[in-house]
Formats: structure tokens, C-alpha cells, sequence
């Protein structure tokens, strides 16, 4: 149910966006306002496990025509910073690493451009645990896993100087549905939707 | 503005499709007519739990056979999966099935599968268990073929219920020979469940036990696996006359890696028993 949830919230999210993207009449605004053919996008963020994560990330899109985008996601999570110690279990490190490179499409508007990716990459998790209860033994346990990763990207770019400010969020789908289609294995993805905030760089 | 309209309706009809792919996921009941349903409340908490029972496919034609049986906690979400791959794994195996019993919500679960009080929705577990030993294996053992041995008991739990199975193990080991727990809370209340084991030790170490535990690999929420890494480890250096698996599924969290270790569980379960 809880999952159920948050895809009804991700799916408002997503009409929203589009929404959005389609307040002011994309061929006039081209008009005005170049297509940008190479950004830079430094952003921070958080996952909505409740925003104990921390990301940084970095967006380098490439637009090679109007309507058709290319995109890389690079960033490092610092996980669940905000329970290192919990009932005795001391969190030693969590961090994940994520590439992923993506192709899709931008619609332009007068003040903004939005973006819609398939994005597909790897994701690298590792972390280590400690049980201290001091009436029990130490225990420790360091877990790494290397998992593929794809889903589907929305940026946001506002104002159309050098700089300009961008918002990112991405949905994560595997495993569903390659390991199953029981929405029971969306459990992490929904967890794991990233939400990103960032300056952006115009260099061409 | 029609263009606009065009794209709304485009995006609506398409987060329909996905909703109704998502909606046709639901599991697939097991056979009604091997199904049992009945209910009891419970005399020491006062609440009224939903039994089913999950009969073996030729249950009651040829002559009295007495099966082994799996309570299912968190029956509601997961008895017709567990029923279902009984059977096939049973068949695969060319073991005879057993009864799978259901025990739906009668209290919150976090009140019955809790053993210790640390807020106004925990510390049932007691209460839980005792309803479990004195009116529902009874009644199932009076009411069906069930053998009455320890050894052909087993107790599967998720989550809070991998805690209630664990707390089973370590307070009261006379009543389940055999245990299925995954992604248990071992953590709770200071790992309040590990203390009670180590408590108890002495007295059950050397009885036979089947044990699974089951985890996913990407729970990193900070608690879940050096408890369970720790409980396994208890049992494998301590117990002597115990069949012991731990898995961590690959890729999954907490939810995700429930269904894949309740057949790694059964399975092991069905070849060890």
C-alpha cells in the first residue's frame, strides 16, 4: 500500500512536470531562446527514505538537436547519515556510487526547458555495520554490491543566462520489472527517488 | 492550448495503463477449495484472529496422514504465496505437502509480534505466543491431520514477524522445531531477542532445530545486518544439532527480498527437514 502510494505521488509528479513544461507555446519560445547544446549541472539532493541520504550529483547534457537530448548521472550518496548509531549497531560507512547515461527529450518554454530521460547505468553500494551492545559479541558485517540501475530522469532548467538554477528527479525502476513484476520489488526504488536541486552551467 | 489538452490526456491514460500493469501484479489466491477459514479469539488478548489453512492437494482421501505444518505470520499478505509454492516445492521435492496456516491481523502487528513494551503500539508478543501455543496449534492439531510433534512445526515470519519467530526460539523453543525467518527486526528494543537467547541458551542449544534466515543485501538503513549477521552467528558457534541457512538476496531491500526468501526458505526447508 505504501508503495502504491508512491507511485500515485511520482505519477502526479511527472503530469505536473509536463504540465508545466507546456505553460507557453514551445515554438515561440525557441524563437527567443537558443537551444543548449552543452550544460554543466552540479546539483545536491536527497532520497525520499525519509531524506536520510545525501547526494551529489552532476548532470552533463548534451543536445545535438531541438527535441533530441543526451544525457550522463554521476553522483555519490553519502547513506543514511542521519542513523550512524542506532541501538547499539554503529554504522562504520555507507556510500553509494552511481553512473548512468541516458538519451531523451527537451521541450523549451520562454524562462525554462524541461527534460525527460531513459537513463541506464550501474550502481555500486557499499557499507559496513557494527553490533556494540556491550551484553553481547562485537559483530561486524561490510556488504558491497554492484547492481544495474535504470529509470527515467526529469530535469528542470530555469532562467536562460550562463548560470541558471536546475531541478532534477529521478525514478528508479529496477529490478521491476526484470526480477518480477510484484510491485513488493519496488520497495528500494521507491525509497531511492532522488531529489535534486543545482546551479546549472551553460558552456555552449 | 488543444496541443496542451492532447498531452494532459496522453500523460493521464498512460499513468492509467501503468496503475492497471501495477494493479494485475496482485498474487494469485491459492485454491479455494483446499482453503479453510475459521476464526478465534484469543482468550488472553481478547482479540479475534482469521485463521485459513492451506490443505495438501489430496488431503483426507487415502487413509489418516498426519502433516507437518507452517504458521504463517503476516498471513493476510502472504498465506496463498506461501501455500502455493508449498505445493510446488513439495512436488518438486516428491515431499508431502503440509498445512499452511494463516494468522491474520487480530491486533496491530507491531502489538503481537513485539515481545517487549517500548511504546503504546509494542509488547503484545507474550500475550501473542501464548494464544498461539494454548489455542490455535490445539485446535489445528485436534482439528485436522496435523502432526503433534515439534519437529513437524515450522514458523515463518517477515520483518516483525522474523522477531516474533526469533523471540519463539529463544522463550519458548518446545513449541517450533523449525524456523523461517527473514529480514528479522533483531534490533528491536537493543536486540532484546538476541538477549533473551543467550539467556535461554543453555537449555535449548542441544535440541534439533531447522533455522533460515533470509535478508535482502541493500537493507543498509543502519540496523538491520550486523543483528542479523549476529544472531546467525550465535547459532552457528553455539547449537549443536541444528540445521542452519542464512541468504542475502542479491539486489533487493527490506519488501523486495521477502517473496524470493520465502522460496529459498521453503525450499530449504522441504530438502533439510
Amino acid at each position: 500500500m505504501k508503495s502504491n502510494n508512491y507511485f500515485t505521488l511520482c505519477v502526479l509528479l511527472f503530469v505536473n512536470s509536463f504540465g508545466f513544461a507546456q505553460k507557453e507555446s514551445p515554438t515561440a519560445a525557441l524563437q527567443h531562446n537558443p537551444v543548449r547544446l552543452f550544460t554543466i549541472e552540479p546539483s545536491i539532493g536527497i532520497h525520499t527514505n525519509f531524506g536520510t541520504d545525501l547526494l551529489f550529483s552532476a548532470l552533463v547534457q548534451w543536445s545535438p538537436s531541438k527535441r533530441f537530448s543526451l544525457a550522463s548521472h554521476s553522483s555519490y550518496n553519502i547513506n543514511n547519515i542521519t542513523q550512524r548509531d542506532f541501538n547499539h549497531i554503529k554504522t562504520d560507512y555507507n556510500y553509494s556510487l552511481n553512473q548512468k547515461f541516458g538519451i531523451g527529450t527537451t521541450r523549451y518554454c520562454k524562462r525554462s526547458a524541461h527534460s525527460f530521460f531513459l537513463m541506464v547505468g550501474i550502481k555500486y553500494t557499499d557499507y559496513q555495520e557494527t553490533l556494540q551492545n556491550p551484553n553481547l559479541d562485537k559483530v561486524s558485517v561490510a556488504i558491497s554490491s554492484l547492481n544495474p540501475d535504470y529509470g527515467l530522469m526529469y530535469s528542470m532548467k530555469r532562467g536562460w543566462k550562463k548560470y541558471f538554477f536546475t531541478y532534477r528527479m529521478y525514478l528508479p525502476l529496477y529490478p521491476w520489472p526484470v526480477k518480477s513484476t510484484d510491485i513488493n520489488y519496488t520497495d528500494g526504488n521507491m525509497n531511492n527517488i532522488a531529489l535534486e536541486l543545482g546551479v546549472g552551467i551553460k558552456i555552449k | 492550448m488543444k496541443k496542451q489538452v492532447i498531452l494532459y490526456l496522453g500523460v493521464i491514460v498512460s499513468a492509467l495503463v501503468m496503475a492497471i500493469l501495477f494493479g494485475s501484479c496482485q498474487e494469485e489466491e491459492f485454491n479455494p477449495s483446499l482453503t479453510k477459514k475459521f476464526t478465534i479469539k484469543s482468550a488472553t488478548n481478547g482479540a479475534v484472529y482469521s485463521i485459513k489453512v492451506g490443505l495438501p492437494t489430496h488431503y483426507g482421501e487415502s487413509a489418516p496422514e498426519k502433516y507437518s505444518s507452517i504458521y504463517v505470520l503476516d498471513g493476510e499478505e502472504d498465506f496463498d504465496f506461501v501455500a502455493k509454492n508449498c505445493q510446488e516445492i513439495s512436488n518438486r521435492y516428491s515431499k508431502a505437502n503440509v498445512l499452511v496456516i494463516s494468522i491474520g491481523y487480530g491486533k496491530d502487528r507491531s502489538i503481537d509480534y513485539t515481545p517487549t513494551k517500548v511504546s503504546s503500539v509494542t509488547g503484545g508478543g507474550p500475550e501473542f505466543l501464548h494464544f498461539i501455543e494454548t489455542q490455535l496449534i490445539p485446535q489445528i492439531e485436534r482439528d485436522f491431520s496435523a502432526d503433534t510433534a515439534r519437529i513437524s512445526r515450522v514458523i515463518l515470519g517477515h520483518s516483525y514477524g522474523g522477531l516474533f519467530g526469533a523471540y519463539a526460539l529463544a522463550v519458548n523453543n518446545k513449541l517450533f522445531g523449525n524456523y523461517l525467518l527473514l529480514s528479522p527486526s533483531i534490533w528491536y528494543d537493543n536486540e532484546v531477542s538476541l538477549l533473551m537467547e543467550k539467556q535461554n541458551r543453555m537449555s535449548i542449544k542441544k535440541r534439533h532445530q531447522l533455522i533460515f534466515l533470509g535478508i535482502g543485501e541493500l537493507e543498509n538503513a543502519g540496523r538491520m545486518q550486523a543483528p542479523f549477521e549476529a544472531f546467525y552467528q550465535v547459532l552457528h558457534d553455539h547449537y549443536t544439532d541444528i540445521h542452519l541457512e542464512k541468504n542475502r538476496e542479491p539486489d533487493l531491500d527490506h519488501m523486495g527480498s521477502k517473496n524470493p526468501n520465502i522460496v529459498k526458505g521453503l525450499n530449504y526447508y522441504f530438502q533439510n527437514r
